[in-house]
């Protein structure tokens, strides 16, 4: 989306301050006012900047593309914006003016890595590795190169949350899912939050040729970014695909409810639930991983303070994770504090980046959690899946 | 003024990240949500204590810079925009509750907790309690409130929320604390007096008199049951009778009544919307019937409304600010007189005549404060800020409405410039100089906010 198509929505922002909070007021739910406190640095404060922009009444320099940059598009402006004619394109906003930025040459150093990486035809992905084809592990889990479903593993399981991915792997086996891998690309979430879009759209169009190639009609992922972007983003830059998409958990909980999924042993734990912003406010799942750890036997599950529409974001993303790593780790650190009020000795998420970021505040701070995915919890037990 | 050293200073005082000058902060806070035009800031700061508050002030005293204190910054009319340029004080940072005395029933704050975060934590820590709020947003300070004589929530029960001020801690210019109210006798901020009472000194004077950084509030039982009762009325001279009714009865919390051309039901009525409080479903149904009655007999009729329609304006606080996206432009305004009941039918009529003018879609309001003894009158016009022509119509409305109020015996509320420069112009010339005689003696150098409650052309 560019900044022109939306031009009409900007100036009707009254700054009226909502979107700091979360939905009863009690707490600053928006992680860069919460640090900066100055009223630049809240949605309304953005929206203000950049029709300062539009106007030109302000120019680009290095400290307005900071003030946009330091955002982790996490979504909570739009959800609690009263103005519910057009509160749905606050993000779309930050991002379409961080497109600006980038088009002016003010895209900062460190959010620039992302889009070199992701375009280097060594790797494919934002995290400096070398482009995984994913063939071992076709080979290791036996899997052919046509199937009914594709794993979509997502740079960030692939390369940093390896555990995760094999988890994954391993319950779609246990599952019995006719699946297969495909030689990904990234799926441009970090560069179409940083504003980075020029090269999107063909990584796009490449990822849906290759699940195409398979003869996949269902995509799952275990990544609430990659899920997010395939649902909402792929559309909005004009890629059609007609496979039908699920996060792990959908699966999970699917696979519950028609009973073929059996617990045969305990999660004696108490937990808590950290909703991943990509999968909570923008994708609207909140429910169904809910529903999937309450049926775990033996499992204590506990909510946070804050949670599902109100769920404070980790701080990993929107670029804040390579732009300001020391905050964003801070902010997690907020989050694992809230989750110790709950007594929970475990956080659990849904989306591999959180996991990250939560995973670092707990060993930079000490926080003494185990930090796991809802998708390592299942491959701890012994479960039984029933075939059709 | 040496600018870089100015800007070293308050961030030696504040921390660095809590003092700027970059251009996209000046920006932000030269303008706010009203129509008023951008007026330029040369710093913005951020102090968390009181200690350091007293060190700006000494800072911009030597320095004879204008300090503006600065709270949500929700007022609309411009009263946190710099006249003079000079520093922005915003007090955000400072937002400890500090004491809930539950059976004095205060609540004893810092000046930067807004009315949405004492709102919530008294539903969470003292559910039997509930705070006077505006209509503003929960951004809104109450310090900022309560020092504009703000009114809103429980102002028919309670009076306005100036009169729920117990005391203050202030930060005069001269960089001294003073205590105000029973704190500065007792431990205790359960009361305004016994003692001289100077806190209405700091009562809209809109921070031309010091700093307030610390309050105590008054807070409120929260009734067991509470229900809206909304009413309809064709001819606006029926409305006196009628709130003098409404009034007598000892189970209204708060009336607000309105006119306006949108959504289409509304058009050609005023509508009531009365609060009524009660310990039972049973004593509520009971009060509704005495209100349809008192409806029936006044000239109006009961209007039965959707429990959605209910709902959203029985949680508090309303969501005022849906006027600022009438002419799809995020932009209102409004004059908000506090008025004689005598002269609230003229100010409907007179009002719609106004908007209609300026062209802009009639939207007028009033709320009781405390019974009938004030009513305050709100003379609403949206604008689009991307319009320049739009935003000086809407301003053009405003300055022939200050002149209405005024002509009507009332007195524009938390006014901008130019309805202060026209309220002194009508002002008792002896209460005048006491306020400027007093004015100049706490603060010599007039760093105080400067330009507001001036005669000065500016």
């Amino acid at each position: 989306m560019a900044l022109d198509d939306v031009k009409h929505i900007i100036h009707r922002c009254f700054r009226c301050g909502y979107c700091k909070f979360n939905h009863s007021y009690s707490d600053f739910n928006c992680p860069s006012y919460n640090k900066y406190r100055f009223e630049t640095y809240s949605a309304g404060g953005r929206m203000w900047l950049i029709f300062g922009l539009i106007n030109n009444e302000l120019q680009w320099s290095d400290n307005l593309a900071n003030i946009l940059y330091a955002c982790s598009t996490c979504g909570n402006c739009v959800e609690n914006c009263r103005f519910v004619k057009f509160n749905e394109f606050w993000v779309d906003i930050i991002e379409a003016a961080r497109a600006e930025a980038v088009k002016n040459g003010f895209c900062p150093e460190k959010q620039k890595n992302l889009l070199e990486r992701t375009t280097n035809p060594e790797m494919f992905n934002p995290y400096a590795e070398p482009n995984s084809d994913n063939e071992e592990l076709k080979k290791e889990y036996n899997l052919l190169d046509k199937a009914e479903w594709v794993y979509y593993i997502g740079c960030t399981s692939n390369y940093r949350q390896k555990d995760l991915r094999d988890s994954t792997l391993r319950f779609l086996k246990k599952a019995h899912i006719d699946f297969t891998l495909i030689d990904e690309h990234c799926c441009c979430s970090p560069i179409i939050r940083t504003g980075q879009i020029s090269p999107v759209k063909d990584f796009m169009n490449y990822n849906v040729e290759k699940i195409k190639e398979t003869g996949a009609t269902k995509v799952i992922t275990s990544c609430a970014g990659c899920y997010r972007t395939l649902k909402n983003d792929f559309e909005k830059f004009g890629v059609e695909y007609d496979f039908k998409l699920y996060h792990t958990a959908e699966l999970v909980k699917q696979l519950l409810d028609e009973g073929k999924l059996k617990f045969k042993s305990n999660y004696d734990k108490t937990v808590t639930y950290h909703d991943p912003c990509h999968l909570g406010r923008h994708s609207g799942i909140y429910e169904i991983p809910r529903e999937v750890y309450k049926k775990i036997p033996g499992i204590n599950f506990v909510e946070m303070k804050r949670n599902r529409e109100d769920a404070y974001c980790c701080g990993a993303g929107g670029g804040v994770k390579i732009g300001y790593p020391d905050w964003s780790v801070e902010i997690s650190k907020e989050r694992l504090e809230e989750a110790k009020e709950t007594g929970a000795t475990v956080v659990s998420s849904t989306c591999p980046f959180c996991r990250t970021n939560l995973s670092d505040a707990n060993d930079k701070f000490n926080m003494g959690f185990e930090v796991i995915d809802l998708i390592e919890i299942l491959d701890q037990l012994d479960i039984e899946i029933t075939a059709d | 003024m040496n600018t870089d050293q100015i800007l070293k200073d308050l961030q030696n005082i504040v921390g660095k990240e809590f003092a700027t000058n970059s251009p996209e902060d000046l920006y932000i806070y030269s303008q706010d949500p009203g129509a008023s035009l951008p007026r330029p800031v040369d710093f913005v700061v951020m102090p968390k204590t009181t200690e350091e508050v007293q060190n700006i002030v000494k800072l911009a005293n030597e320095e004879k810079i204008p300090l503006v204190p600065m709270g949500g910054g929700m007022t609309l009319s411009g009263l946190v925009l710099p006249v003079k340029g000079g520093i922005v004080v915003d007090m955000k940072r400072m937002n400890q509750i500090l004491e809930i005395n539950e059976l004095s029933r205060y609540a004893l704050i810092e000046a930067g907790v807004s009315t949405g975060q004492l709102l919530a934590y008294l539903n969470e820590h003292h559910p039997d309690l509930q705070p006077a709020i505006p209509d503003a947003p929960p951004s809104a300070t109450i310090a900022g409130n309560v020092l504009i004589h703000g009114s809103g929530y429980l102002s028919q029960k309670y009076g306005d929320h100036g009169a729920i001020v117990n005391g203050l801690e202030v930060v005069l210019a001269s960089g001294e604390v003073v205590k105000l109210g029973s704190c500065a006798v007792s431990d205790y901020w359960f009361a305004r007096g016994p003692i001289p009472d100077l806190v209405g000194l700091f009562l809209s004077s809109f921070g031309t008199m010091g700093i307030v950084t610390k309050l105590s509030v008054q807070i409120f039982p929260k009734p067991k049951f509470r229900e809206i009762v909304f009413g309809l009325m064709k001819d606006e001279e029926n409305i006196p009778k009628l709130l003098l009714e409404i009034t007598t009865k000892e189970f209204i919390e708060d009336v607000i009544l309105g006119k306006q051309d949108k959504p289409e039901w509304m058009k050609g009525y005023i509508f009531f919307m009365v609060y009524i409080t009660g310990d039972s479903q049973e004593d509520i149904d009971t009060k509704i019937k005495i209100l349809k009655k008192t409806y029936r007999k006044n000239g109006a009729r009961y209007m039965k409304a959707t429990q959605k329609m209910i709902d959203l304006y029985i949680e508090k606080p309303i969501f005022a600010s849906g006027a600022a996206d009438f002419r799809k432009g995020g932009g209102f305004e409004y004059v908000g007189a506090n008025m004689p009941l005598e002269k609230i039918p003229e100010a409907y009529r007179r009002g719609a005549e106004i908007s209609i003018k300026y062209g802009i879609p009639p939207t007028l309001g009033s709320r009781l404060i405390g019974q009938t003894h004030n009513i305050v009158m709100f003379f609403s016009y949206s604008f689009n800020r991307a319009d320049p022509d739009d935003m000086q119509n809407a301003r053009n409305a405003l300055e022939e409405t200050n002149h209405l109020a005024l002509e009507l015996g009332g007195i524009p509320w938390k006014g901008e410039l130019g309805a202060q420069k026209l309220t002194l112009q009508k002002m008792d010339p002896n209460y005048k100089k006491m306020f400027f005689n007093i004015r100049q003696m706490l603060d010599p150098n007039g760093i105080m906010n400067p330009g507001n409650w001036s005669e000065e052309e500016n």
